[in-house]
């Protein structure tokens, strides 16, 4: 994917002035399906004729470029000309090969000449894409087959990379893909609310539901890309989706709208500018968008932002393939949302090794442009051992190997992305407790919490809060031991002089930084409690109702907070125990797949209910239909 | 690497002048170059997968371009087909690599490693991240076998076959060693590990004997077929070692690589051991090493350097080509008429 960026980056682009770039979106006129209906398609073809603009005359077609041709329908001689030029190359990507070259191989069935389509077809025979280690790397790759097996039918092993026959290709994809359709939607997604990762779900489902000739699949592929939908539009901020993050990344954990999920709020509903270059992959999702219709349902959950919510959801950790006792550990995910502000969390652990986020509060800006809207802290966890659990790789190679392959912050003491087994966080409304218990020889010793370069009036008080304002969000932060400041330092990538792979260094970032709050203590805590800037008649008297309210805590030998919200409930939580709010045990077990007033649905059920006021959907995934319904 | 490359064939043959015959086996090597920067779904054209000495002494990439193959088992009725644990599943060619198929289905994936029962060729056996996979066809179609595994526990790394016995069989896992002398039917596990056992080898010259190499272990050695396995003494249990390799040409001879710590030389049969890394670069991290069993040529994959071979077992090494490369494993295999 940076590849790809870099290449947009350095292209020579002169076109009217795309949206990522422009002022902050309005609303719509009104609000009437066809309205949103015709808005949606106005965004989706931004973002192809923003491709199209971009073809230099004197420059081959990008393999985008030929698609977007061929989507429109023009040039299909020189589409295939140049398709013929790229698969002439040796070709790699795997998955993400994959659904490029089905989107081709489909968009230009009719189109292309019987040269380009033969040698597509030939390519799906020479070129071996490796089906990869992770969920959206399976869902790309069976997408893909199961539709190219079923443009090709019939097809002997000997014409197919892998040596399966068309039939026996089908099947295989088919199984996983029901599968993993059932899992999701009987305990949770696994990679939930990615940051990035959504595209390499919605993309595949995307496709399957505008390609397949199995009108059971289109449905399916149509019901899931529903469900990702619903709930981008209920965990997003005014179009900016904050954590939890089963996976994210340095920079959109703390810029948050500058994530591959804001491509997708904005095509769908519109009220929040895309990511530059419409986010890289969201010219794949662009070329078959108009085959869906993002109901207006949806769009009312991401925009109504009038009355507070929460929401609880059941997931799933990525799959441990050793040293754990349980194969998914199940993952309780709690949003609040407000006008102002939310507030996102799960119970803490590890959900995904290396990219995951377990809560934040981010607040409303006017344009979240350049802005590092959010606030957390976080156990910079560093541990071969368990990334051995998620990955099959010998013990001692696998932090250097993470920073050489693009991800520099794993190992290093100052990360602020990362998750814990030594992390435990319970949330109610817009309260935050965070505790740790860090054991000895575990890496690192010390808890990093993130303070926004954005921040207004950083107050550290007498009563051990920390007072901030963020946008019309009043913050108040109790870390639970000594700490210490340093500014947050950026990673740049060196150019490499021998052997391979990425090299980086550190460096401090232009103007002001992003400070991190450094309390080098094993076992230690964090509260966060947030408020609108309404409720109070003055961050002072903001102040002065947290500092009034009841708190006591212990670190040894096992962190405990006794505290009384700022909403009156009364929370005991103790490292290691059950959760007590107002005298009773929190018993997550209980959870349902999704219960709150946007997604409702029981544990095992394969029946989601998406609701907004009087109109709801119901996605049956036992009868594979999809139904519309108001209540009177 | 190209001036490497060609530089080796001459000592190759010089060698092989040397040592007066033909080399009985072909070697292969699994593995990838260029590997720092690639991440599943890099563009990234480098020919990786499989590798055969050629007969000028390079290596020769054979078939598809597959950067995560991880290593290979023939069968011995013919050497043109085999199997190799990649990263999604089980591939097997039956023509040298020319063309493939991959036998397992979604629902396996990850193989460490594979190996061909030599005493009932049609069996094979996998050793999956989440237990045993067996094919009774060569290949092409895969069943679990795990009775006797735990539910929890059964990462399985190394899998290795008794070449005294069909279905005599070994695993490696992350909990310990697993034994079943039923082709898989049921297991027992004979050694008990708190992280996971990475090799298992069958000497080359007593067959009773065993040695294997753990994460945080150090290597075990068992006398008695390996119903029962104890320490190896002067190796260090601190760090991961990764393979051992027995020199078939020399009793007492026996090779280990660590990623952290290097390469170990045992020319007593393990009494004693020596770090053999003058020679290798500063950052010796040795993914696998391996002895030719007609030379007694010692090879040590450095990672992301390139391949060192070395004729006085370690004394002294020189640079060998697959400059970049992670070798994941070498395997020699017999030169037989198919």
């Amino acid at each position: 994917m940076k590849k790809f960026l870099a290449l947009l980056l350095l292209a020579t682009v002169a076109v009217a002035q795309p949206s990522y770039e422009a002022p902050m979106p309005g609303p719509p006129p009104d609000t009437r399906p066809d309205t949103l209906r015709r808005a949606y398609l106005e965004r989706v073809n931004e973002t192809l004729d923003w491709y199209l603009e971009a073809i230099d005359p004197a420059k081959p077609l990008t393999r985008e470029q030929a698609l977007v041709k061929l989507v429109r329908r023009e040039d299909a001689d020189l589409a295939s000309q140049r398709i013929l030029e790229l698969l002439a190359e040796p070709q790699s990507g795997d998955m993400f090969w994959m659904f490029p070259w089905t989107a081709i191989a489909f968009a230009g069935r009719d189109q292309l000449s019987p040269e380009a389509r033969a040698a597509i077809r030939d390519a799906w025979r020479t070129y071996f894409p490796m089906r990869g280690d992770t969920e959206n790397h399976w869902v790309m790759y069976y997408s893909s087959l199961f539709l190219m097996t079923e443009l090709y039918p019939g097809e002997p092993g000997e014409t197919w990379f892998n040596g399966k026959s068309s039939a026996e290709n089908h099947a295989e994809a088919r199984d996983f893909l029901l599968h993993w359709m059932d899992i999701a939607t009987t305990i949770g997604q696994g990679e939930f609310n990615a940051t990035h990762y959504i595209g390499e779900y919605a993309i595949p489902m995307l496709y399957l539901a505008t390609w397949s000739e199995d009108p059971a699949m289109r449905q399916r592929g149509r019901m899931l890309l529903d469900l990702l939908m619903a709930e981008l539009a209920d965990n997003t901020l005014h179009g900016v989706l904050r954590g939890p993050n089963a996976r994210t990344d340095d920079n959109s954990v703390i810029q948050r709208w500058h994530a591959l999920a804001t491509y997708f709020s904005w095509t769908m509903y519109g009220h929040i500018p895309p990511p530059p270059h419409y986010g890289g992959w969201g010219i794949y999702f662009a070329i078959a968008a108009a085959h869906y219709d993002p109901p207006p349902l949806f769009y009312r959950i991401a925009t109504d932002r009038e009355y507070d919510r929460e929401q609880h959801d059941h997931k799933r950790s990525r799959r441990r393939w050793r040293y754990s006792d349980v194969e998914m550990m199940p993952v309780y995910k709690t949003g609040y949302i407000r006008r102002d502000y939310a507030v996102g969390s799960y119970q803490g652990g590890l959900s995904d090794p290396i990219q995951a986020h377990v809560w934040d509060v981010t607040w409303a800006v006017p344009d979240p442009r350049g802005v590092h809207n959010t606030i957390f802290s976080t156990h910079p966890l560093s541990s071969s051992r368990v990334l051995q659990m998620y990955f099959t790789e010998y013990p001692d190679w696998m932090i250097d190997l993470l920073a050489s392959q693009g991800k520099p912050s794993y190992g290093v003491p100052d990360k602020i992305l990362s998750c814990s087994p030594y992390e435990q966080v319970f949330q109610d409304l817009d309260t935050i407790i965070a505790l740790y218990d860090i054991p000895p020889g575990i890496v690192h010793q010390r808890i990093n919490g993130f303070f926004s370069k954005d921040l207004l009036d950083v107050t550290e008080a007498k009563s051990g809060w920390i007072f901030a304002r963020g946008g019309n969000t009043y913050l108040a932060y109790r870390p639970l031991a000594p700490y210490a400041w340093e500014d947050l330092l950026g990673y740049r990538q060196l150019p490499r002089t021998g052997g391979s792979g990425y090299v980086w260094e550190r460096f401090r970032p232009e103007g002001e930084v992003d400070r991190i709050l450094v309390s080098p203590h094993p076992q230690n805590g964090t509260i966060v409690q947030a408020a609108s800037a309404d409720e109070f008649a003055s961050f002072a008297a903001f102040q002065a109702a947290i500092n009034a309210l009841p708190l006591a805590f212990t670190l040894q030998p096992t962190p405990a907070v006794k505290f009384t919200t700022l909403r009156g409930k009364q929370v005991e939580f103790t490292y290691g125990a059950a959760p007590v709010l107002d005298g009773k045990p929190v018993g997550y077990t209980s959870w349902k797949l999704f219960e709150g007033p946007h997604l409702n649905a029981e544990l095992g059920a394969r029946k989601i209910t998406i609701s907004h006021g009087r109109q709801h959907r119901v996605l049956d995934f036992n009868t594979v239909t999809t139904t519309d319904y108001v209540t009177p | 690497m190209k001036k490497t490359l060609l530089a080796f064939p001459l000592l190759w043959l010089l060698t092989g002048l040397l040592a007066g015959a033909v080399p009985a086996h072909d070697l292969y090597l699994f593995g990838a170059v260029n590997i720092g920067g690639r991440v599943i779904g890099s563009r990234d054209t480098a020919k990786n997968g499989v590798y055969v000495r050629t007969a000028e002494g390079g290596f020769a990439h054979r078939g598809i371009n597959y950067p995560a193959m991880l290593t290979g088992s023939f069968d011995p009725r013919d050497p043109r087909v085999f199997h190799v644990a990649a990263l999604c599943g089980v591939l097997t060619t039956t023509d040298g690599g020319h063309s493939w198929r991959i036998g397992t289905s979604w629902d396996m994936t990850e193989p460490k490693s594979v190996m061909v029962d030599p005493n009932a060729p049609d069996t094979v056996y996998a050793a999956l991240p989440d237990g045993l996979g067996v094919s009774t066809d060569r290949g092409h179609s895969w069943q679990r076998r795990e009775q006797g595994l735990p539910a929890r526990g059964k990462y399985t790394q190394v899998v290795t076959v008794d070449r005294t016995s069909a279905g005599r069989v070994f695993a490696g896992c992350e909990t310990g060693i697993y034994f079943t002398e039923d082709g898989a039917k049921n297991w027992r596990r004979v050694f008990v590990t708190v992280d996971t056992v990475t090799d298992i080898r069958q000497s080359p010259h007593e067959e009773r004997v065993w040695l294997a190499t753990t994460q945080s272990a150090g290597a075990l050695i068992s006398r008695d077929s390996g119903l029962t396995w104890a320490g190896v003494s002067g190796l260090p249990a601190d760090q991961a070692l990764y393979n051992v390799a027995f020199d078939a040409t020399t009793r007492g001879r026996i090779a280990i690589a660590s990623w952290s710590l290097g390469l170990f030389t045992s020319e007593d049969g393990g009494a004693t051991w020596t770090v053999r890394n003058a020679g290798l670069p500063a950052n010796h991290r040795v993914w696998r090493n391996a002895v030719d069993p007609d030379t007694g040529r010692l090879y040590a994959a450095v990672d992301g350097e390139a391949l060192f071979t070395s004729d006085d077992f370690g004394h002294t090494w020189r640079r060998d080509g697959l400059e970049t490369s992670r070798i994941q494993s070498f395997v020699f295999v017999p030169r037989t008429q198919p």
